[in-house]
């Protein structure tokens, strides 16, 4: 079969696994996240590495919904507060002072909840975040893949109020070529979890009898208006 | 009825009609990588807001292909000398602006046989099809990866009145709609975007298919795989480039 062709086979079978095994516990992360956005609280987005896929499918995006904020690694870079090269390394991710950063660099709020996500749940940096969301009493959804989070043993999830999986094998490999390992299928599978999460949160909002504040794509006639509109009044706090 | 069940079932269609009105132009573009890569070339990847994506979803992992540069917007702040305020500025949008893009471009090491792959959903902003005029200018072949179903209903944004996709030598449209949400609603939005799903396929369909085609010829993959002295000295090979 060509390659090209089975890696498309590849992800619309792990899709539906996807969809199988993680459509309960979405239901009920969409109402966590649709009662945290009535009550003016923001989601607050943090990806680990390629979990940052994730983080951007959800945060500031055509066709979502508005009240996701992302903690970016990026932002500190551009403000100088840590160094690019520590980013590359992977080794700000053992840094728990970061999130002193974040907490000095945003708009954090106690309304807000936290999104977190991590393939094998055991950075530092990370659980940093889920401790003192947790200890502030907010809820915490993480996003792991839990064939890699019990192998390394991760921690992630003893702070988590619910998960979800990104449904990989560990290693997450698409397929071998010749003996050669080759692609992946875990941040494509997250990335249609994200949107699925979307879908469900649209849905929470209707079934509550309220317009949802969904954000039209920056690259379309009058969608700058149309966003500041639904962005402006959080103040800085979401974007 | 929005719901999970609803995308899913609507992006497998779309992924089906990705596959198959763009086959020839991914192995299009999978030879020309090929290509590239055994004449000790670098792809370089570009794309804007979201589309960055696309690139970071096949670097830096096992089974990555490491003569692959993402050309990093930030790089514009931290190696360009563009002030963090004004690259940050959200009511004055960085990405829209013309006549900037070289600043980025000369940044880096680009040799003769190299070759770009630039993404943009819209096609219609200044960074993306200045970075594509530029490349095709220095004469390097210039893959396009675009919605043009949302490029043909907008109108250009850039002085030069032109889209992205015409500077391709290969188009890919990932098909996604106008405005990069799939799924209809009750109210005037549409929800779910599909443009970064839609995207990883191509990347990772593409970069296997590649990866195939090197094998094929006998050379040596400059494949990621585990062993970190194998992985270090094929990082240490493209330094300053990848």
């Amino acid at each position: 079969m060509d390659t090209k062709r089975k890696y498309f086979d590849l992800i619309k079978a792990r899709l539906e696994k996807a969809y199988e095994t993680q459509n309960d516990k979405m239901k009920v992360i969409a109402s966590m996240f649709g009662e945290c956005m009535e009550n003016l609280g923001v989601v607050q987005l943090f990806g680990v590495k390629h979990g940052e896929e994730f983080v951007n499918e959800l945060n500031y995006r055509a066709g979502g919904i508005a009240p996701y904020h992302a903690l970016r690694l990026k932002d500190l870079i551009l403000k100088e507060m840590i160094k690019q090269e520590d980013v590359d390394s992977g080794e700000i991710y053992n840094d728990i002072t970061v999130m002193d950063k974040f907490e000095e660099f945003y708009k954090l709020d106690n309304r807000d909840m936290y999104c977190l996500v991590s393939y094998y749940g055991t950075e530092p940096l990370i659980i940093e975040i889920a401790k003192r969301a947790k200890a502030r009493g907010q809820k915490i959804v993480a996003v792991v893949n839990k064939a890699a989070y019990d192998k390394v043993g991760g921690t992630l999830l003893d702070y988590a109020d619910i998960w979800l999986d990104m449904c990989a094998e560990d290693p997450d490999i698409a397929m071998e070529i010749g003996g050669v390992k080759v692609g992946q299928l875990s941040s494509t599978t997250t990335n249609v979890i994200a949107q699925m999460l979307t879908a469900e949160v649209y849905s929470y909002y209707v079934s509550h009898g309220k317009e949802a504040p969904v954000l039209l794509s920056a690259n379309v006639k009058g969608a700058d208006v149309h966003n500041n509109s639904l962005t402006d009044p959080y103040e800085g706090r979401v974007r | 009825m929005v719901d999970a069940k609803k995308f899913l079932d609507e992006i497998e269609i779309l992924l089906d009609q990705l596959y198959d009105s763009q086959k020839d132009n991914l192995e299009a573009t999978a030879q020309a990588m090929k290509e590239c890569i055994e004449q000790d070339g670098v792809v370089h990847v570009f794309g804007s807001g979201h589309s960055v994506g696309l690139g970071i979803d096949i670097k830096n992992r096992l089974g990555a292909m490491v003569p692959i540069h993402i050309m990093e917007m930030s790089d514009f702040v931290t190696k360009g000398g563009v002030p963090a305020a004004e690259f940050m500025d959200k009511k004055n949008i960085f990405e829209r602006k013309p006549n900037v893009a070289g600043k980025l471009y000369n940044l880096y090491n680009i040799k003769p046989q190299d070759i770009f792959i630039v993404i943009s959903n819209s096609g219609i902003n200044g960074v993306v099809i200045d970075i594509a005029s530029l490349a095709k200018e220095h004469g390097h072949k210039v893959i396009i990866i675009t919605s043009m179903k949302h490029t043909l209903a907008e109108e250009p944004r850039h002085p030069s009145g032109k889209k992205l996709y015409e500077y391709g030598d290969i188009v890919i449209d990932n098909c996604g709609p106008h405005g990069d949400a799939l799924i209809e609603t009750s109210g005037v939005a549409k929800v779910c975007s599909v443009s970064s799903i839609c995207n990883n396929c191509i990347a990772q369909s593409m970069a296997a298919r590649t990866i195939e085609l090197l094998q094929a010829d006998g050379f040596e993959l400059p494949v990621l795989n585990g062993d970190e002295a194998h992985d270090k000295a094929l990082k240490k090979k493209y330094e300053g480039r990848a």
